[in-house]
């Protein structure tokens, strides 16, 4: 069973045409990374998948299941990692577990744990307010990971940290998420990022009505260090391949803005 | 601690002008002379039931007026059609300066405490209304978004996300209005009153007793003064997740550690 599958999939906010039919598989434990130009309707596609946003047509099914709104089964990063400034790092790494009927001591057992899993140990009583960027990401990856989704949607997570941060926060990422077996379905801006930790990479095209246009292999096995990967032979080539389909694309919007 | 200094420096120049006659001692008495004017007053006892007076209509106008005006501007915030009719009609209040209305208050309400409970109640309330309706709307969706994704309900959302930021608003709010409350009251009684702090300001204004004067008002700031500090701490706890109110605490800067190797996490 595929963890996602998503067919003819469109959305319009308003007049305005989104996703203009987009077909798309995701099997268990496998990585998609999802590329295209900015504003061509990435997020929203994740949202859909959430269920925070209604489609127009066609449908998402997750584990065979059509999508009605938040699932248990998929866990969300977002961009900016909203966590609850009012609450800790514990609080807020517990509070998914609360949802789910765990205990208050039991949560906050799990929860430490997690904040250590993800090398926070000892700073489970910081406010968000008090941790670094990276920090956050990594509370924020250890409150969707402590309910054990079965498939995990991100958002240009590592982002807004800085390119060491990023790459620490990757190798440790892809560790966390190996060991779960989780799906991912990844959106980027950054195509190496991308190719370094998916096992294939989408291409979107130019909104509106947005479409898959490439789907790339990537052949590279996991376990993999996302860093190092970056060295092998094949990485150049596949680099350039992806980013010739990207740039059709974003040259398009141009055109589009332009017109 | 410079303020402290200053504070000083200041009480004692007026103090030495004062008595050295630089200033006229009838206009501007020194403060050692109107703290003895206070003493006397607490000492009789003769300004305790004007004192008790005055407390109580701020603090009966700071209850009624905080909760009218947050549950004005929660049902506004949920309630569309009520905002268009109640906003302009808070933003006309909030744009003219209220104590105006105090003349009115004593026509309708008599010159007793009722006058006075109505203007403080006026003052606050407007102020809690938009602190209210302004925490609803100003909530974040992305944290409401968050909470949902994580299999939070809508009791989940409010309780998790419009409760604390809503809150956080309205403690803010509340500094603001208790100086309201105090404003409405004396100020009401300023108008007309036979009791209160503001009676006796304007028996003291009439009779040109500028120590009394300066005793009274030095009365009315150290209250307000106190429940400032009181709604202060108590805002600092509440909202201590807020970096501009954080106990300090050493910020870590250094990069946490790497993840540890496979853990078994239940
Ligand atoms: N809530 C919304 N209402 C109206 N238009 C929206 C909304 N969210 C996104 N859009 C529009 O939909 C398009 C796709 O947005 P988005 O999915 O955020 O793109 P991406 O994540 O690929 O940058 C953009 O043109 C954006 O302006
Ligand atoms: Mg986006």
């Amino acid at each position: 069973m595929s963890a996602l599958r998503i067919r003819g999939l469109e959305v319009r906010y308003g007049s305005h045409r989104v996703l203009g039919g987009v077909d798309l598989e995701l099997g268990e434990g496998e990585f998609l990374g999802l590329v295209g130009p900015s504003g061509c309707g990435k997020s929203t596609l994740l949202r859909c998948v959430a269920g925070l946003v209604q489609p127009e047509a066609g449908h998402v099914e997750v584990f065979g299941n059509p999508v009605r709104g938040p699932s248990p089964e998929v866990g969300i990063l977002f961009q900016d990692d909203a966590l609850l400034p009012w609450r800790t790092a514990r609080e807020n790494v517990a509070l998914p577990l609360r949802f789910r009927g765990a205990s208050p001591r039991e949560a906050q057992e799990q929860a430490d744990r997690w904040l250590r899993r993800v090398g926070l140990e000892g700073f489970g009583d910081h406010y968000p307010s008090e941790l670094s960027g990276g920090m956050r990401k990594r509370v924020a990856l250890a409150q969707v990971l402590a309910v054990r989704p079965r498939l995990l949607l991100m958002d240009e997570p590592f982002a807004s940290v800085d390119a060491i941060v990023r790459h620490v926060l990757e190798v440790d990422f892809c560790r966390l998420v190996a060991e779960a077996g989780t799906a991912v379905l990844l959106v980027t801006h950054d195509l190496e990022e991308a190719i370094s930790l998916c096992d294939r990479v989408a291409v979107m095209s130019a909104g509106p009505a947005a479409r898959i246009v490439a789907v790339y292999q990537i052949p590279f096995g996991r376990p993999r260090n996302p860093v190092t990967v970056r060295a092998e032979n094949e990485f150049g080539p596949l680099v350039r391949a992806v980013w010739e389909t990207l740039q059709v694309e974003v040259a398009r919007m141009g055109w589009e803005l332009s017109a | 601690m410079s303020r402290v200094l200053g504070l000083t420096l200041f009480l004692g120049g007026w103090e030495l002008a004062s008595r050295a006659r630089w200033l006229d001692p009838f206009l501007f008495p020194p403060p050692s002379g109107v703290g003895w004017v206070i003493y006397e007053l607490v000492r009789s006892g003769q300004v305790w039931p004007h004192f008790r007076v005055t407390v109580t209509e701020a603090l009966a106008g700071l209850v009624l007026g905080t909760g009218t005006g947050a549950a004005l501007g929660l049902v506004c915030a949920g309630f569309r059609p009520l905002a268009e009719v109640v906003e302009p009609a808070m933003a006309l209040l909030n744009a003219i300066p209220r104590v105006i209305l105090a003349p009115l208050f004593v026509i309708w309400l008599g010159i007793g405490m009722a006058s006075k409970v109505a203007l403080s109640f006026l003052l606050v309330m407007v102020v809690m209304f938009f602190a209210t309706y302004t925490g609803i709307r100003e909530v974040d969706g992305r944290l409401v978004e968050r909470v949902r994704t994580l299999g939070g309900g809508r009791r989940e959302v409010v309780r998790e996300v419009y409760v604390p930021s809503v809150t956080a608003w309205v403690a803010s709010g509340l500094k603001v209005a208790v100086g309201f409350a105090f404003t409405g009251a004396v100020v009401g009684e300023f108008v007309a009153s036979s009791q209160g702090l503001g009676y006796l300001l304007s028996f003291a204004q009439s009779t040109y007793n500028a120590s009394l004067t300066l005793a009274l008002i030095a009365l009315v700031v150290g209250v307000i003064l106190l429940l400032f500090w009181g709604f202060g701490s108590l805002e600092r706890w509440w909202l201590r997740w807020k970096p501009e109110y954080r106990s300090r605490r050493a910020c870590p800067k250094a990069l946490p550690r790497t993840v540890r190797p496979a853990e078994q996490v239940p």
